[in-house]
């Protein structure tokens, strides 16, 4: 039976797998590759990659902000609007996945709270609206920062550092404080950063698709490229903090449960590496840890449906179990937070110094 | 024939029940009863079926028996306090003395994998200093045993258990971390956690044998509550779902349903077997080796059941202690009401605990007490309340309705050993034609003096979280130990280090009643770490030549 039901927890991975690369798949039929984007682009934009070559709107012709300057980073170019959109509506895609996880892994760990405080309502709504703005984004092939998505994603960040905020106080009051028994099981003091950081990422998908001619894409006063890549390593490094928390809570009792804690943290620092080192033309080896850090965050649905097979009554017995069990929605916050990270070495490698 | 595995045993035909998939079974090693085993173990318990296991994996071959029934947790245990009595032992015993201890759920099994089956799970460690409490502490015995080479055992024990613990444990010398992490408390061990903190004494989660994570085909525990009587997940990890399937795998044969009556010693005055009661009639089973793990009532009474002429005061008694400095432990609680709903019986009752008292000396009596959190099932609370208030009919029920509010502290507090306690033979048989146990237990002063003192401070723990109502349950008692203590000398001890008899070098003795002193711990780490030592002991002297 210990072979079956692992074997079903390894089937179901791989059909999670499969589905992650089949929408890996469709990203390229969406979004023509980088390096052999046609003259006329099927989406339709206004302007293109080679007029804006044509204008020179090329590298060095923007000025350095401070922040630039303060941290001895090369001038940016600015870059070509579609290339901008296609940022943009990756970092919608990604905003959307986190928005997901947090809808789903809320409304989950918050039934089970039997939404005790009202407050517990709100990171179900904001996540949804989140969710509805990314579907939107991701779906708009418009350049220009649309308001409502804009107003949405900035709610979505403030929530989080609310949500922060309840689940400290949530700790603070339970005997013993800060202790391993309440980090484990009292509100986990992480949860609510996730949908933050599918606000910032959502924003700075407004910001980047924010096209004003002659400049260079920034997000946050800095570059987009670069502040992207650190957003989406720090994202991961704070997920990583989750995951090892609560893989430490199961006791690492299956070896696949320090996947989380290893393979992400690369990724993690690939990235903090791209937003501070020169620019690079080919960041392959970022590229592909990403996209198995993407993969790994839909395996690990597969590993934690594996995980809730393993109580008492296994996938019979689900209303319990799902509650019980690894939380199902959790783990695809590293597909969100890695497919952030790739729409951020896009926009870096379509124009190096972004 | 019938399923019930009460009336016909389980083991046998080269398979026992397989404990984790439901109708299953697993291939089991046999020996014929003509053919002389290496060890032949009585009862299966924290100390034999622990035993069974290690002497199983060294090698040797092993023979256990026990009187109760195989279970199938999964499909033999109701959510039912009353079915489950089945797991205690309530063959008849007479119990006398000043305090007569009440027998049966808290201090008995009759099941393969002993009361461990029905055990509280709590899994503490002895306080180092006991082990020499006459040197250290100036009262009951010293053990020959050293506490750091314990240290070592517990540690096999915790990890074999996979208990869940703190990640830091607030008394003691340092401790390795335990395998698993410790469960959430739920409402009744908080209530404990906020009586220590406004007491300023520390609390910390108890170390526990159920699982909080998947172990094998072992489900993490939900948190029924019903641990007390039975586990019938598998979360809890009894001998009868870790050792006992150890042990069956290393080639061990389990009988079930098989009575030992007596142990025959040869002319040589070795022991040469054991005569045992299955299948409606005495048998006997050769064995080069005996191992006595009946626990402190029917391991005295097994030996000096066996006396023979030249044995006439039982076997391994030439110090006359067999049955001797019996102890108990003291088990008061102090019970209040909560304003909000506690629901005490959700998860395992004894989630949080204080070990302040034991490792504090600023106190005017000899040993120490843990307390703890409980959540007592709904038929004993009603069973408490008959007895300590004598309620009855409708201010019985009306009582009852505030059973969700209750919430209660409970120590296991060491009692002293002493001589007048003890088991012996009645003139009365029982089922199987073998002499009732008597068994005689009464407090001394420094037991009162604990006694007396935890209450208090339980009382004033429960005051201080405004819990009202509060009351003293004065007369509860729990494990037993000692009966056959293990010592350095021949003349005042049954069994050395290894729990080998003085007398027969091939008879020992693996069980609680070795214990020379109680501490204030639950016992049922400390009976298998000296199981574990033993069997590591026994392969070191056979392959010495010393057996």
């Amino acid at each position: 039976m210990k072979t079956k039901q692992a074997g079903l927890g390894l089937l179901g991975s791989l059909a999670l797998g499969a589905i992650g690369i089949a929408l890996f798949g469709r990203e390229r039929e969406a979004f023509p590759p980088r390096r052999q984007l046609p003259d006329r682009l099927a989406l339709p934009l206004p302007d293109q990659r080679g007029a804006e070559r044509l204008r020179g709107l090329r590298r060095g012709d923007t000025p350095r902000s401070p922040f630039q300057r303060w941290l001895g980073l090369p001038s940016s170019p600015a870059v070509s609007r579609a290339a901008r959109v296609r940022a943009a509506r990756r970092l919608n895609r990604s905003a959307g996945l986190l928005a997901t996880s947090v809808l789903l892994d809320s409304a989950l760990e918050h039934y089970r709270g039997s939404f005790r405080n009202p407050a517990m309502y709100t990171p179900l709504g904001v996540s949804a609206l989140s969710l509805a703005a990314s579907l939107h984004g991701t779906g708009d092939p418009r350049s220009g920062r649309h308001p409502f998505r804009s107003a949405l994603y900035a709610a979505a960040a403030v929530t989080g550092i609310v949500g922060t905020g309840f689940h400290i106080y949530n700790i603070t009051r339970r005997p013993g404080g800060f202790v391993w028994q309440n980090l484990f099981y009292g509100a986990p003091l992480g949860a609510p950063m996730a949908i933050s950081l599918a606000g910032l990422m959502g924003s700075a998908a407004e910001h980047v698709r924010d096209d004003r001619p002659g400049t260079a894409p920034r997000v946050f006063g800095l570059p987009a490229g670069r502040m992207l890549a650190a957003m989406a390593g720090g994202g991961i490094l704070g997920t990583v903090g989750e995951a090892g928390l609560l893989h430490f809570r199961g006791a690492f009792h299956n070896p696949a449960m320090f996947l989380p804690v290893t393979m992400p943290p690369v990724a993690a620092a690939l990235l903090l590496n791209t937003a501070a080192a020169p620019a690079r033309r080919d960041r392959w080896l970022t590229r592909w840890w990403l996209r198995l850090t993407a993969l790994l965050g839909f395996a690990g649905v597969g590993f934690h449906a594996y995980g809730v097979q393993r109580n008492m009554g296994g996938w019979r017995n689900w209303s319990q179990n799902v509650l019980n069990g690894p939380p199902l929605p959790a783990p695809p916050s590293f597909t969100g937070l890695a497919l952030a990270g790739l729409a951020a070495l896009d926009l870096l490698e379509d124009e190096p110094d972004a | 024939m019938s399923d019930d595995p009460r009336h016909a045993p389980r083991a046998g035909h080269g398979r026992a029940p397989d404990v984790f998939r439901p109708g299953a079974w697993v291939p089991m090693r046999e020996y014929g009863e003509d053919e002389a085993v290496d060890f032949v173990i009585v009862g299966t318990g924290a100390g034999g079926g622990t035993l069974a296991c290690k002497l199983a994996e060294h090698g040797f071959s092993v023979v256990a028996m026990d009187a109760g029934p195989y279970f199938r947790p999964l499909e033999d245990f109701a959510s039912d306090e009353a079915e489950q009595s089945k797991l205690y032992w309530t063959d008849d015993r007479i119990s006398t003395g000043e305090n007569p201890i009440q027998l049966g759920s808290n201090n008995s099994g009759k099941a393969v994998g002993g009361s461990t089956v029905h055990f509280a799970m709590v899994s503490l460690r002895f306080r180092p200093e006991w082990f020499k409490s006459r040197t250290l502490l100036g009262y009951g015995f010293d053990w020959p045993l050293d506490w750091q080479e314990m240290w070592h055992y517990y540690h096999e024990v915790e990890e074999a258990l996979k208990i869940a613990g703190p990640i830091t444990y607030p008394w003691g010398p340092p401790r390795p971390r335990y395998p698993y992490r410790a469960h959430p408390l739920n409402a009744a061990a908080m209530a404990l956690a906020k009586g220590c903190e406004a007491m300023g004494v520390a609390w910390t989660e108890t170390p526990i044998a159920t699982l909080s994570a998947p172990r094998g085909l072992a489900h993490p525990c939900v948190y029924r509550g019903f641990c007390v009587t039975g586990c019938s997940t598998n979360a809890k990890q009894s001998a009868l779902v870790t050792w006992i399937p150890r042990a069956i795998a290393a080639g061990a044969e389990i009988r079930d349903l098989a009575m030992v009556g007596r142990v025959e010693t040869g002319p040589d005055g070795l022991a040469t077997g054991v005569h045992y009661h299955r299948e409606g009639r005495w048998r006997f089973q050769k064995a080069r080796n005996v191992v006595v793990a009946g626990y402190s009532i029917e391991t005295p009474r097994l030996l000096l059941n066996s006396a023979t002429a030249r044995y006439p005061q039982g076997l391994a008694n030439s110090s006359g202690l067999v049955g001797k400095y019996l102890m108990v432990q003291a088990n008061q609680a102090v019970w209040g009401k909560m304003e909000a709903e506690v629901r005490s019986y959700k998860a395992p009752p004894s989630l949080a605990i204080t070990e302040h008292w034991n490792y504090d000396d600023n106190k005017d009596f000899f040993g120490g007490y843990c307390y703890m959190s409980q959540g007592p099932l709904p038929q004993l609370w009603a069973n408490t309340q008959i007895n300590a208030h004598g309620l009855w009919g409708e201010p019985l029920m009306q009582e009852m309705q505030d059973y969700n509010h209750q919430v209660g502290l409970k120590i296991v507090g060491e009692m002293l050993p002493q001589e007048r306690n003890g088991v012996t033979l009645a003139e009365d048989k029982d089922q199987y034609g073998l002499p009732v146990p008597r068994v005689s237990y009464s407090w001394c002063d420094n037991d009162k003096a604990l006694i007396a003192h935890s209450l208090g401070f339980m009382e004033k723990a429960l005051g201080a979280i405004d819990a009202t109502d509060i009351w003293r349950q004065e007369d509860d008692t729990c494990h037993l130990n000692g009966g056959a203590r293990m010592g350095g000398d021949p003349r005042t001890s049954v069994v050395d280090a290894d729990c080998r008899s003085w007398d027969i070098r091939n008879l020992w003795i693996c069980d609680g009643s070795v214990f020379p002193t109680v501490g204030g711990v639950n016992p049922s780490l400390t009976i298998q770490a000296i199981a574990c030592r033993t069997g590591d002991r026994i392969k070191q002297m056979a392959t010495r030549g010393e057996l």
